[in-house]
C-alpha cells in the first residue's frame, strides 16, 4: 500500500471552509425564512415550516460541519525532490501525482477570507493541467512556492 | 541573407478579406433583411422600405474598402532574425516573430489562390502555455514567395544555431548537429500515406458530420414555426397519428437523406487527395479539392497517438488514426487526423514507419470482473428519474424509457470487456469505449501529470480509476484506465513516480507494487 503525502494543509484552513459553509447556508437559510412568513402570513400549510427548518439545518450541519472536517482531514500533500503528492476530495478520493520536471510554474493566491487568516494557495501548473494547494499559512507558502520552482529548474528529464 | 526589403501580399487578398467577411455576416444580414424588409407593410417611403437593402449595399462599400486598405498597409520582412509583419487599418500594430520561435508554415489554397498560383501562409509558434502565443497569417503570397519565406527561416535558424552549439560542441557533433536543420522542406518528404477515392468516399459515408447538417437543417426549419400550424397539430394529435406518420416519415427521411448526400459531397472535397508525407522531422498532411491545405505537424510536438474505432469501421475493417499535438494554433494543435481511414492491418505498419519506438503490440491488462458494475450502475442516476418523469406524464408510451434499462447495462459490459492497459518500458497504452473503441499510445515524459481517484463504492471492491493526462492543443486530455485493480493503480503510479524510479532502470511490469 502506496504512503500518505506527509503533510497536512493549516488548520485554519479547515476554519474559512466553515465559512464558506455559512455563506452558503445563509444563501439557503433567506429564502426559507422569507417561506415561512409568507406561510404564516398567507396560512399556508404546515410542512413548508418543517421544509423551511430541515432544509437549512440539515445544510448547516453538511456545509459547515462534516464537509469541511472530512475534507480538511483528507487533504494532505508532500513535495519531494522529483515529485508533488496530493491527496483530496471528499467523496471521491483523488491522488495525484506531478513529476518535478513537468513543473512549469508556481503560483500563490490569496482571498480576501484567506488573508484574515493569514493564508495562501498554492497553484502548480503543468503544461496541459494545473493542481491547487488550498491553504498553508503565508510564510510557509512563500517557502514552498520557492522550493517548488528551484526543484523545478533542476530536475532531469529521464526522456 | 537577411532582406530588409518590405514585401506585399498579393491584391488579392483585398477580395479574401471581403468575401470572408462576408461569409461570416450573411447570416445575421439576411435575418435582418428578412426580419426588416418583408415582414413590414410598406410605409410608401422609398427610402424607408428599402432601407436594409441600402444598409447591406453600405456594408459591402465599407467593408470592400476596408479590405483594400488593410492589403495596402499590410508588409511584411526579415531583419535581425525576426519576421516582422506591419498591418493595421486605424492602428499601425507590429508584430515582431524571432524565427526559432516559428514552428511551423502551413498552406492554405482556396478557390481564389488556385487561378494565381497563390497560397495562405499560416506561422505557427510555440506558444507553450498560451500567454506569449505569437501567431500570423499571410493571407495570399505565390508559392515561390511562400518556399523563399521558409527557406529564409530554416537558413536562419541554420546560422543561428551553428554558433551557438559550435562552443560546447566538437566540430564532428556540429556538423550532425546542423545537418538536419538544412532546408528539407517537402523535396526530401516522402508519401508514407495515401488515401483513395474509395477511401475517401467511405469515410465522407460515414463520417459524423452528418449530425452538424443535421443540426443546420433543425435551425432553418424552426425559422418557419411561425407558418406552421402546431396548434392545429397539436390538437389533431390522434388524427394526425393515424394518417400523418407515414408522411411524416417520409418527410424526415428525404431530410435525412438530403443531408447525408450534403454532408458526404463535403466531406468528399475538403478530404479529396488526403496524403501524408514525412521527412524525419515533421509530417506534411496536404488535402482538399476546392480549397487546399498542407499542414505541418512537427513529430516533436505530438504528445500521443489515438487509434479509434467505431462499430461502422470495424464492420469493413477500417480504423481511424489520430494525433495529440501541443500548441497554440486550432489546426495544428489538438487533435490532428493522420490516416482519417485506415485498413485495420495497415495501421502498426505505418505508425512502425513514423514512430519507431512506439510499442503497438504490447498486450493488455483486463479490468477485473468484480468491477463490471461500475461501468453501468452509475447510469442509474440519472435514468431513474427519467424513467420515472417519462413514464408517470407520458404513460403509457413514456414505458418504452424502461427500454433504456438494458441499453446501458449493455454498453456498460461492452465497456467493460474492451478496456485495458498496459505498460511497456517507458510508454502506457490506454484502452477504452465510449462507443468507439479508443487506443492511445503514450510515453511517460508526455504524461503531465496522474491521478488514481476512489470512491466509497470503489474501495469496498478494491478497485480504482486512474486517469493519465497529456497536453492536447493549450489543454489536456485525459487516459482514463476505469475501475482497474487498486494494486495495479499503484504500480501504475509507482511506474510514473519519478522517486521510485531512482536508481531502477527498468521496472517489470509485474514486479513490485509496494511502494516503501
Amino acid at each position: 500500500m502506496r504512503r500518505e503525502p506527509a503533510n497536512r494543509i493549516s488548520r485554519k484552513g479547515l476554519t474559512v471552509w466553515r465559512i464558506h459553509g455559512v455563506f452558503y447556508t445563509l444563501m439557503v437559510l433567506v429564502p426559507a425564512i422569507a417561506a415561512s412568513v409568507l406561510a404564516y402570513i398567507f396560512e399556508g400549510p404546515v410542512w413548508i415550516y418543517i421544509v423551511s427548518a430541515a432544509v437549512p439545518i440539515l445544510l448547516g450541519y453538511l456545509l459547515i460541519g462534516l464537509f469541511p472536517k472530512i475534507r480538511w482531514r483528507r487533504w494532505r500533500y508532500e513535495v519531494r525532490e522529483t515529485e508533488i503528492e496530493l491527496q483530496h476530495g471528499l467523496f471521491i478520493v483523488k491522488r495525484t501525482l506531478v513529476p518535478m520536471v513537468r513543473v512549469q510554474h508556481v503560483d500563490t493566491s490569496q482571498g480576501p477570507i484567506l488573508r484574515k487568516y493569514g493564508l495562501a494557495g498554492i497553484t502548480v501548473s503543468t503544461a496541459a493541467t494545473t493542481h491547487e494547494i488550498p491553504a498553508l499559512q503565508m510564510e510557509e507558502a512563500d517557502d514552498l512556492r520557492g522550493r517548488i520552482s528551484a526543484l523545478a529548474r533542476v530536475a532531469e528529464d529521464d526522456v | 541573407m537577411m532582406s530588409e526589403e518590405r514585401h506585399r501580399l498579393h491584391p488579392i487578398t483585398a477580395v479574401i478579406e471581403l468575401v470572408k467577411t462576408l461569409k461570416e455576416a450573411i447570416l445575421p444580414l439576411i435575418v435582418i433583411v428578412v426580419a426588416n424588409g418583408l415582414g413590414r407593410e410598406k410605409t410608401g417611403n422609398f427610402w424607408l422600405d428599402n432601407i436594409s437593402i441600402f444598409i447591406f449595399g453600405l456594408f459591402i462599400v465599407f467593408t470592400a474598402v476596408a479590405g483594400l486598405i488593410k492589403w495596402k498597409r499590410f508588409v511584411y520582412w526579415f531583419e535581425d532574425g525576426e519576421l516582422r509583419i506591419e498591418h493595421g487599418l486605424f492602428v499601425k500594430k507590429k508584430r515582431y516573430i524571432p524565427f526559432e520561435r516559428i514552428q511551423s508554415l502551413d498552406y492554405t489554397e482556396g478557390i481564389f489562390h488556385r487561378p494565381f498560383g497563390l497560397v495562405k501562409v499560416k506561422v505557427e509558434t510555440a506558444g507553450g502555455s498560451g500567454k506569449d502565443q505569437a501567431e500570423a497569417e499571410l493571407t495570399a503570397v505565390t508559392r515561390a514567395e511562400a518556399d523563399r519565406v521558409s527557406l529564409e527561416i530554416a537558413e536562419a535558424k541554420r546560422l543561428k544555431r551553428m554558433p551557438a552549439d559550435g562552443g560546447v560542441a566538437t566540430a564532428g557533433t556540429e556538423e550532425r548537429v546542423a545537418m538536419p536543420e538544412l532546408p528539407a522542406e517537402e523535396e526530401t518528404a516522402r508519401t508514407v500515406f495515401r488515401m483513395g477515392n474509395r477511401d475517401i468516399v467511405f469515410l465522407s459515408a460515414i463520417s459524423g458530420r452528418i449530425g452538424l447538417i443535421f443540426s443546420g437543417m433543425a435551425v432553418l426549419l424552426s425559422q418557419f414555426s411561425d407558418i406552421l400550424p402546431y396548434e392545429l397539430i397539436f390538437d389533431e394529435l390522434a388524427a394526425f397519428v393515424k394518417f400523418g406518420v407515414f408522411l411524416v416519415a417520409l418527410v424526415v427521411l428525404a431530410v435525412m437523406l438530403v443531408g447525408w448526400v450534403i454532408s458526404v459531397v463535403w466531406t468528399f472535397l475538403s478530404f479529396y487527395g488526403f496524403q501524408v508525407a514525412f521527412d524525419g522531422d515533421d509530417l506534411f498532411i496536404s488535402r482538399g479539392l476546392l480549397e487546399k491545405k498542407r499542414m505541418t505537424v512537427p513529430l516533436k510536438r505530438i504528445q500521443a497517438v489515438r487509434v479509434s474505432e467505431n462499430p461502422f469501421q470495424k464492420m469493413f475493417g477500417y480504423r481511424s488514426v489520430k494525433v495529440h499535438s501541443a500548441g497554440g494554433g486550432e489546426e495544428a494543435g489538438a487533435v490532428i487526423s493522420l490516416f482519417p481511414l485506415v485498413k485495420q492491418e495497415r495501421v502498426h505498419e505505418l505508425l512502425g514507419e513514423l514512430f519507431p519506438e512506439l510499442e503497438l503490440g504490447a498486450e493488455l491488462a483486463r479490468t477485473p470482473d468484480r468491477s463490471r458494475p461500475y461501468f453501468y450502475r452509475i447510469d442509474f442516476v440519472w435514468m431513474i428519474p427519467v424513467i420515472g418523469l417519462a413514464s408517470w406524464f407520458l404513460f403509457p408510451y413514456g414505458l418504452l424509457t424502461l427500454l433504456l434499462v438494458p441499453a446501458a447495462i449493455l454498453l456498460g459490459m461492452w465497456q467493460h470487456r474492451s478496456a485495458g492497459w498496459a505498460i511497456s518500458g517507458r510508454q502506457l497504452t490506454v484502452r477504452w469505449r465510449g462507443f468507439a473503441l479508443q487506443t492511445v499510445y503514450v510515453f511517460r515524459r508526455r504524461i503531465q501529470s496522474l491521478q488514481v481517484r476512489q470512491t466509497v463504492f470503489q474501495k469496498r471492491k478494491d478497485v480504482a480509476t486512474v486517469n493519465a493526462s497529456f497536453k492536447s492543443g493549450t489543454g489536456a486530455s485525459v487516459a482514463p484506465m476505469r475501475h482497474i485493480d487498486r494494486s495495479d493503480a499503484e504500480r501504475i503510479m509507482a511506474w510514473y513516480d519519478p522517486q521510485h524510479r531512482k536508481g531502477r532502470e527498468a521496472i517489470p511490469v509485474n514486479g513490485g507494487a509496494a511502494h516503501e
